[in-house]
């Protein structure tokens, strides 16, 4: 049976896993360090023709930050939002995985949710910021692009479902290091 | 249910999701990527065929400093969120001094109501330029009212009470598609250049290919890529 994190204990095993495990300097820089990846990486994949440009030479470098949220004009305030907490999600998400193979010696077999985190999250991030525009020719292969009048926040819905995968890959995780210790405390609630 | 069982079961689970998620994600950011290596001319490029007859604000493109191609869609949400955030600084300060030359070319990708809406766009053009732009912000200004039932109802009451065209005949002509070769080359143009989301722009510095953004880009990046 899938477990879900539908009880209230379930999100505060996620809270105190997380900031037991990023209360460790190394693997708060290293989800840090994974957070700006996966935000750059969702950015600039929606703009891989600038990028190359960028790269090449033939664009100055100074574009790149305006493709960002909030710094840019290519995200709204609420897909921006979105996009960011998807990015610091990706970040706790690959330290607490960090954490787990490395001190808990497991192997990374099990953590599959935070790849599925992470591809939702480009997902995500490109349909929301292009409007769906592509997702509507790719529905229109199968004769299917009035669905996308289903889809009444514009493409939005792929980065919350991102965030979905995210929560669930963390829960998963923490419920797996549930019985361990982090930093020498118990990861269990009941102490 | 053993450790090893739950293991086998989560990653049977998680690979048929990443396996579809790997396959939208793929059609989903394809034909945004594959930056040009060379860089063709504004007459040589795609997007540049035909300029003589687009929708263009400003300077002649052939002589201008720079040439902002732009590709939109009327019920596209991040090209109205262009129009409203970039496209009045743009005007403001790159066209309306005659450094740079802004050209429309519009594309049915995103809802259904986009392509009437176009087909009126070009028999609109057609009969009046300044009634095309009047138009064309008219639909992004109100875009949530239209859809594919009310868009030529709607289309017909605007030009009627604030343009001088003759509303109803560029109604008729949308409706049997007068204009559609102009609406075909529009679409042929962003086939050739690998458009497949709007707005994309294509930025020309002194007449030479500079680069191509998608979405909602600032004015800064405009700027900034072409060193204005």
């Amino acid at each position: 049976m899938i477990s879900l994190p539908t009880r209230g204990d379930d999100w505060r095993l996620m809270g105190r896993t997380a900031r037991l495990v990023l209360g460790v300097p190394t693997y708060a820089l290293g989800g840090l360090v994974a957070a700006a990846l996966a935000l750059t990486g969702f950015v600039l994949s929606q703009n891989l023709a600038l990028t190359s440009d960028v790269v090449a030479g033939r664009v100055p470098a100074s574009v790149v930050p305006q493709l960002y949220p909030f710094v840019g004009t290519s995200y709204g305030p609420l897909t921006g939002s979105v996009v960011v907490l998807v990015s610091l999600l990706v970040g706790v998400d690959v330290a607490l995985v960090a954490y787990h193979v490395r001190e808990h010696r497991l192997s990374a077999g099990g953590s599959g949710g935070s790849v599925v985190g992470v591809l939702l999250g480009t997902l995500g991030a490109g349909c929301a910021a292009c409007g769906s525009a592509v997702l509507a020719g790719l529905l229109s292969l199968v004769g299917a692009a009035g669905v996308l009048t289903l889809l009444p926040l514009d493409g939005l819905e792929f980065a919350l479902l991102a965030l979905a995968a995210l929560v669930l890959s963390i829960h998963w995780l923490a419920d797996g290091m549930r019985g361990g210790e982090i930093r020498g405390c118990p990861v269990d609630l009941k102490e | 249910m053993t450790d090893d069982a739950i293991a086998a079961g989560r990653t049977t689970r998680r690979g048929v999701l990443a396996g579809g998620v790997s396959l939208l994600g793929a059609g989903c950011l394809g034909g945004t990527g594959g930056g040009d290596t060379d860089t063709p001319s504004l007459t040589d490029h795609p997007v540049g065929g035909n300029l003589g007859e687009q929708p263009t604000l400003g300077p002649d493109p052939a002589e201008a400093t720079a040439t902002i191609v732009a590709f939109e869609d009327p019920s596209c949400p991040r090209c109205a969120a262009f129009e409203s955030s970039t496209v009045p600084e743009i005007r403001s300060e790159l066209v309306e001094p005659g450094t740079a030359a802004f050209v429309s070319r519009t594309i049915p990708v995103v809802y259904p109501w986009g392509e009437p809406a176009i087909q009126a766009l070009e028999a609109t053009y057609a009969r009046d330029a300044d009634a095309f732009w009047a138009l064309l912000d008219h639909y992004f200004d109100e875009q949530d009212a239209f859809d594919a039932a009310n868009v030529l109802d709607r289309t017909e009451s605007f030009l009627h009470d604030e343009t001088d065209v003759d509303a109803t005949a560029v109604v008729a002509d949308a409706e049997s598609e007068a204009y559609d070769d102009a609406v075909q080359i529009d679409r042929s143009a962003g086939e050739a250049a690998d458009v497949s989301a709007t707005p994309t722009v294509f930025l020309f510095r002194d007449g030479q290919y500079r680069t191509r953004a998608t979405g909602s880009v600032s004015f800064d990046l405009v700027t900034r890529a072409l060193e204005l």
